[in-house]
């Protein structure tokens, strides 16, 4: 017999999916050759061994699917084409609104904020009636002694001004020290009594009124924190509240989520009854 | 290998579910991704013996299933769409690890000195604690044992020996030819039969019946 299984044949054979004339054909030279059969039992230990594998327990988490349905807008080129339209309409405003304007004429490049202004054309001043270097120098010279005769008249009127307003001052002056001093020696001693009481009650009246005016700012100062503190409880409160609420959503989910595992791990128990049972069966 | 349970009656006959997840029912979609969850996380965990990929990869292939399932042409062909998604996450995965090496939060935490013994939460909690224990023990060695095992391998083991896919289902996953399929099954089984008896693990060192 010159058949003789290669590596594909047995293992079709050794997984039960060798099938006709091919599965006889083995099984003959099976029969007929020990060493094929100790071969065969030595795979199927294997196999014996190696399906001591356990599986593990899991339970499928919930699945999050985002909605992958892509919107015409959504797609990476329009968002591109978008961006660049809208980069475009920016430029194009803000040119417009600050009036920026740009022109290339003669080998010249011009931007321009608001209308151009056109310059004029001045025409060239004429030198026709040019004057002589000694005629211009004549003329500084006589403006320059003009200038020096008008400033030495402003400083010998200044100079009377001074002496007049000097004489004056020292007359006034002492005519003033001659009666303060008149009047210090007249002064009595009630006249300085009173003097001090109209000072103490002056300064009483201003502090009176400094104290006023910081015990109202005070009371706004109080009335302010206060109401920031109110503003700041009823803030807390609020987040509290939404702790609470999210914290009870959570718990809701995770009730789902239990009731989800119970309901799976409650389907495994009744496979695995129904397996016992069909064992048992047999 | 593995009873079924109704829970795999259900996701044999979930033609209806799925047509109405198609539609855009999200109950529907919600109560798919409920029935193949434990499958897809399974798959991932076993691919990267890690729960926080494995709880990545079943995010990322349920997402997508979700968004996508509209483009399903045969309903039939469900659970292959599904294997190949998660296949092509895990690669996805696998890549970006690749450039990071980082330890899982698993593997730092000691879960024992925390916790109470893993064989308390067993399924089979009714039976002698030891026993559970080396069970633990020895899937624990399996699961290590399928690490060291190539991608292409891992992904053709872990989908023929523990999510019992067909050989042409699994073609279909991984768009190649049944019978690479088989040779990487082939060759899969042969690592693992080197790698365990390099750790000494056998049908009498473990003390199973076997």
């Amino acid at each position: 017999m010159s058949y003789k299984p290669d590596e594909r044949d047995w293992m079709a054979y050794l997984y039960g999916e060798l099938e006709g004339e091919e599965k006889d054909r083995f099984e003959q030279y099976l029969q007929t050759n020990i060493e094929a059969q100790n071969e065969l039992l030595k795979y199927q230990q294997l196999r014996n061994l190696i399906s001591h594998v356990d599986d593990k327990e899991v339970i499928a988490p919930p699945l999050v699917l985002g909605d992958n349905k892509q919107q015409f807008w959504d797609t990476p080129y329009v968002k591109t084409i978008l961006s660049i339209a809208a980069s475009l309409i920016i430029v194009i405003l803000v040119g417009r609104m600050a009036g920026i304007s740009m022109r290339v004429t003669d080998n010249e490049f011009k931007l321009t904020f608001g209308q151009p202004v056109e310059v004029k054309n001045e025409s060239p001043v004429s030198n026709d009636n040019s004057l002589t270097k000694e005629q211009v120098r004549d003329m500084i010279n006589a403006s320059l002694q003009n200038n020096n005769l008008a400033i030495e008249e402003t400083w010998k009127k200044n100079e009377e001004k001074l002496t007049a307003s000097i004489k004056k001052n020292l007359e006034t002056n002492s005519n003033r020290i001659d009666q303060l001093v008149k009047d210090a020696s007249s002064v009595s001693q009630r006249d300085i009594r009173d003097f001090v009481a109209s000072m103490q009650s002056e300064n009483m009246r201003m502090v009176k009124d400094y104290f006023q005016l910081t015990s109202t700012d005070q009371k706004k100062y109080i009335e302010g924190l206060l109401v920031d503190f109110s503003q700041y409880l009823q803030q807390q409160r609020n987040n509290d509240l939404q702790l609470v609420d999210t914290r009870l959503r959570s718990l809701e989910q995770n009730t789902n989520i239990f009731q989800q595992e119970t309901e799976q791990i409650l389907t495994s128990i009744i496979s695995s009854v129904g397996t016992t049972k069909r064992e048992n069966k047999n | 290998m593995h009873a079924e349970t109704l829970l795999d009656i259900a996701m044999m006959h979930s033609d209806t579910l799925i047509v109405k997840a198609k539609q855009g029912d999200q109950n529907a979609q919600g109560r798919l991704v409920q029935l193949w969850y434990k499958r897809i996380y399974n798959f991932g965990y076993k691919f990267f013996l890690d729960h926080d990929m494995a709880m990545e990869i079943s995010q990322k292939t349920f997402i997508s299933m979700c968004r996508n399932l509209h483009g399903l042409q045969d309903t039939a062909r469900f659970k292959s769409w599904l294997y190949k998604i998660a296949v092509n996450s895990c690669r996805e995965e696998a890549r970006k690890t690749k450039g990071s090496r980082s330890l899982s939060f698993d593997v730092v935490w000691n879960r024992e000195a925390e916790d109470s013994p893993r064989w308390e939460s067993s399924a089979q909690r009714h039976d002698n604690p030891e026993k559970q224990l080396e069970q633990i023990e020895l899937s624990d060695i399996l699961q290590e044992a399928l690490l060291q095992l190539n991608e292409e391998q891992r992904e053709v083991v872990i989908m023929k020996e523990y999510e019992g896919l067909k050989f042409r289902e699994i073609a279909d996953v991984l768009n190649i030819s049944e019978n690479t399929v088989k040779s990487r099954m082939y060759y899969g089984l042969e690592s693992l039969r080197k790698i365990l008896v390099k750790k000494n693990i056998n049908k009498d060192t473990i003390g199973y019946e076997l």
